[in-house]
């Protein structure tokens, strides 16, 4: 085709299975199908992009017409586009240990309603939980001759429990979701921990704002290292010179024992056995002993910015990819959990995450703690509730100075360009000195 | 569409009732990086979501693929099977609607050149200012929707949308703008890139703030973040009875500064979120959640009002392409008496920072400060360069001390700024 330097076509096929269960009432279950596919051509200037709901694989005329098409759009572009060369190649998807598509609905249904059931409590007013199962049918082909397919199922559940007392209501919440297979057998115990945590949250007091001492727990770590250095990590992002990490390569930015790794062949929940261009997946050292070492990049970023490793490009069915994490984390030190206690002696322990958000251009991140404790001479003492922590990228990772050795990853969603893909993060305990905290609590 | 009769007509063989929501749309974009255009992207959605009744079991299913209708159908009603049943008295009757569309704009058009115009504007806009523009993007779009259930009803809808958005940066201050609009006159694209450009040099070599309680005022921006993450959601009647919402008991009662007055509007002209009819086809009405301060009731779908007794208040929406419906508003309202509220020393937060990690069910959050500012008789002074600010967001509308005049539409809310006169605010 003139002028067209490359194309890709992604085509995603699938199934959604959801149920919804409301204080005991099924609110809704079913399966829903879907058929999204996303074409693009690198024209002399820039992109033309398709996005073709319901897409039949066509080759021949048929296909040359819709490259005309994607290649008329990218008139308006402005500005040659290189490609970076990347090695090519796929990783099997694990196998299952059991296929959700050989358990009934009826019987998903029942164990779901097992987990909502076990977070009855007499201060409860609400239990919700939600199962999801998503199974996608993945063909990449490029003009290259590469081409891929992969099915990949993720499942889970999210288990709501909200307590309420006198005017003062209060929430619990576990999720897990999986790339392993069915995984709501022998779960009830999450539902009860949420109902524990909404309860115990009621008499939970709240923190007073200011700089002090904070252990994370591995979820929030993990969301802290995603926030704080993930995204300004993203290729793209340093490309548009929208990163304070941008022209920092080598730079010392944490202490030795810091190395922040995003690692997309890693068999947890963002596993991705391709990214999204048709690239080798492979782990990448974002921070290494504290050093600024390698930008996460697609093919695009990674000829225009350098210094980092593509394989991170990432697309919801239908959508074009982006540079996007998949398994964040800290690595694991040395240190014990007993041991960062007893070093933070005077502060908060901060458990579980609702999330966070950075401006990386800016370099200022937030994020959000479920619950925490009061520290007192090392040891947990009050339980306190909604606690945010903001930092400064380039400044707060010099305050993380002991690092355990229980590395665990979370499951969860990450947001970007309006696209939602299902990521993980994970650290060990870690401990932060002038951890800068959100609260109007009073002494 | 003779397929949706037939769709009906099949689903009647075996259920009670049946509904069919199907929406076709097309769209265009085109992205920068920095100042260069560098994709562009057209999209041709279509969506199907197909829910049946059947003593009371609601059963639904959907798909973007409007010829897979029969196994759409299939999913549909196996899915009622599993639903626990509930109190049911009828998908509506058809009503006398008017059919020219509220928010349509026939003269849009989905064409790639526009869009590099529209950015090309936005630039030009943002040239006044010294920051670096980092990104930008502008999308048009316009689809048609068919609503048909068992009794008759078969409604049609146009839409048309205009976004746009710009982010700028100069050294480590970033800015942000947006617009999103029906019609593409009332599309201002050099302001957007204005702004955007604006906050990114004004914000630059900001000081800091030593921690403690300040006069603040709100854009509706940051108010918007704040309302639609935590005081929205426990206006919806699920939510409420449920126990989901800390405004269920508190009906009739004060609950906000008595200026203050919180409405649904779906009949609102030029409005994004306008429509005669909800998303299960009941006749839309303005609906009002706060009146002066105090709580009246809560937004409804026909599942929720049969459950509990109540009316629907026409709230249905549908999320996305062939999504099915839920309670949610049409162009959420907050207004009142409006005042001159910038005319003594306050700080001016123009957006936040992780307002979504805010507790929906207590309404406690802290947030990093965007954009914060000193002003003064409405004047941008010096820039905060960072700050956490804490509170909650249903304490905080008793505390509210004034409306500013203006209002702006931030996604389906429509808003104007928030004076409060202390709020706790964390410096570093």
């Amino acid at each position: 085709m003139a002028g067209v330097n490359y194309y890709d076509l992604r085509h995603v096929t699938g199934q959604v299975t959801h149920i919804d269960i409301d204080n005991g009432v099924v609110e809704s279950a079913g399966t829903s199908f879907f058929n999204k596919a996303v074409l693009r051509v690198l024209d002399r200037t820039g992109w033309g992009i398709l996005q073709i709901d319901n897409y039949t694989p066509c080759t021949g005329r048929k296909f040359d017409e819709l490259i005309v098409s994607a290649q008329k759009l990218a008139r308006i572009t402005e500005q040659p586009v290189e490609l970076g060369e990347v090695p090519h190649g796929i990783l099997p998807v694990p196998p299952m240990k059991e296929d959700p598509r050989t358990v009934s609905i009826e019987e998903k249904s029942s164990l779901l309603a097992g987990i909502e059931d076990a977070a009855r409590h007499p201060l409860v007013t609400n239990r919700r939980a939600n199962y999801i199962e998503r199974i996608e049918q993945v063909r990449f082909e490029d003009s290259s001759g590469s081409e891929y397919r992969y099915e990949i199922c993720r499942s889970g559940f999210n288990v709501l429990a909200v307590a309420s007392r006198n005017g003062n209501v209060q929430m619990g919440y576990e999720r897990e979701h999986t790339i392993h297979g069915f995984d709501l057998r022998h779960r009830q115990e999450s539902g009860k921990k949420a109902a524990d945590t909404a309860v115990a949250l009621l008499d939970a007091g709240a923190v007073k704002g200011g700089k002090m001492r904070a252990v994370l727990d591995p979820e929030l770590a993990g969301v802290f290292a995603h926030e704080a250095v993930g995204h300004a990590s993203e290729g793209d992002l340093i490309q548009e010179g929208n990163s304070v990490l941008k022209g920092r390569t080598g730079e010392k930015i944490g202490g030795e024992i810091l190395t922040i790794v995003d690692d997309p062949s890693l068999h947890e929940f963002g596993f991705c056995p391709v990214d999204a261009e048709g690239t080798a997946v492979v782990r990448t050292e974002i921070i290494s002993r504290g050093v600024i070492s390698a930008f996460l990049h697609c093919r695009e970023s990674l000829a225009a910015v350098g210094n980092g490793i593509a394989g991170h490009a990432r697309a919801m069915p239908g959508e074009p990819p982006l540079v996007r994490m998949s398994n964040t984390f800290i690595e694991n030190g040395d240190a014990t959990r007993e041991e960062i206690f007893s070093e933070c002696r005077n502060g908060i322990f901060l458990a579980g995450s609702r999330g966070g958000q950075v401006d990386p251009g800016r370099g200022i991140f937030q994020f959000n703690a479920e619950y925490g404790y009061l520290v007192e001479n090392g040891e947990c003492t009050k339980m306190i509730r909604d606690v945010s922590l903001s930092g400064e990228i380039l400044s707060t990772l010099h305050s993380i100075t002991l690092c355990g050795n229980d590395r665990k990853m979370s499951p969860g969603y990450c947001g970007k360009g309006g696209q939602s893909v299902p990521v993980s993060d994970g650290a060990p305990h870690v401990l932060l000195l002038d951890a800068v905290v959100g609260g109007h609590g009073v002494d | 569409m003779a397929w949706i009769d037939d769709l009906i007509r099949e689903g009647e063989k075996s259920v009670d009732e049946v509904e069919v929501f199907y929406v076709e749309g097309t769209s265009v974009s085109a992205d920068l990086k920095q100042k260069k255009v560098n994709l562009a992207t057209t999209s041709r959605d279509c969506g199907l979501g197909i829910r049946t009744i059947h003593k009371g079991r609601i059963g639904s299913s959907s798909t973007n693929d409007p010829a897979r209708w029969r196994d759409c159908l299939a999913a549909a009603v196996a899915s009622g099977h599993l639903a626990t049943p509930q109190a049911w008295n009828g998908l509506p009757e058809p009503a006398p609607l008017p059919a020219s569309p509220l928010s349509f704009d026939p003269s849009l058009v989905c064409d790639p050149a526009i869009c590099r115009d529209l950015l090309a504007q936005m630039l030009e806009g943002a040239s006044g200012h010294t920051a670096e523009v980092t990104a930008g993007s502008a999308a048009l779009s316009v689809s048609t929707a068919t609503l048909a259930n068992s009794h008759g009803i078969r409604y049609g809808g146009q839409y048309s949308g205009a976004s746009l958005s710009l982010e700028a940066i100069e050294r480590q201050s970033t800015g942000y703008e947006f617009d999103h609009v029906c019609f593409m006159e009332d599309l201002n694209p050099h302001r957007v890139g204005e702004q955007a450009a604006f906050f990114a040099s004004r914000s630059a070599d900001g000081k800091d703030i030593p921690t403690g309680d300040y006069p603040v005022v709100l854009s509706p921006i940051a108010y918007a973040e704040l309302l639609g993450n935590v005081l929205v959601p426990a206006l919806n009647g699920r939510s409420v009875h449920s126990g989901r919402s800390r405004l269920a008991p508190l009906v009739g009662q004060t609950i906000a500064d008595p200026r203050i007055c919180m409405y649904d509007d779906p009949l609102r002209p030029r409005a994004a979120g306008s429509t005669w009819w909800d998303a299960e086809g009941t006749p839309t009405r303005r609906t009002d959640f706060i009146r002066d301060g105090v709580l009246l009731g809560f937004a409804y779908d026909l599942k929720t009002a049969y459950r509990y007794g109540k009316e629907s208040t026409g709230s249905a929406v549908r999320g996305g392409f062939g999504g099915l419906p839920a309670i949610g508003h049409h162009n959420f309202i907050v207004d009142g008496e409006r005042d001159d509220i910038l005319d003594e020393r306050i700080v001016y937060v123009h957006n936040v920072v992780g307002a979504h990690t805010a507790n929906p069910m207590s309404g406690d959050f802290s947030v990093e400060l965007s954009n914060a500012f000193w002003m003064e008789d409405g004047k941008f002074e010096e820039p905060i360069r960072s700050a956490m600010m804490s509170g909650n967001v249903f304490d905080m509308h008793k505390e509210i001390a004034g409306l500013s005049r203006e209002s702006r539409a931030v996604g389906s809310l429509i808003l104007p700024s928030v004076k409060l006169n202390k709020q706790h605010i964390i410096g570093k």
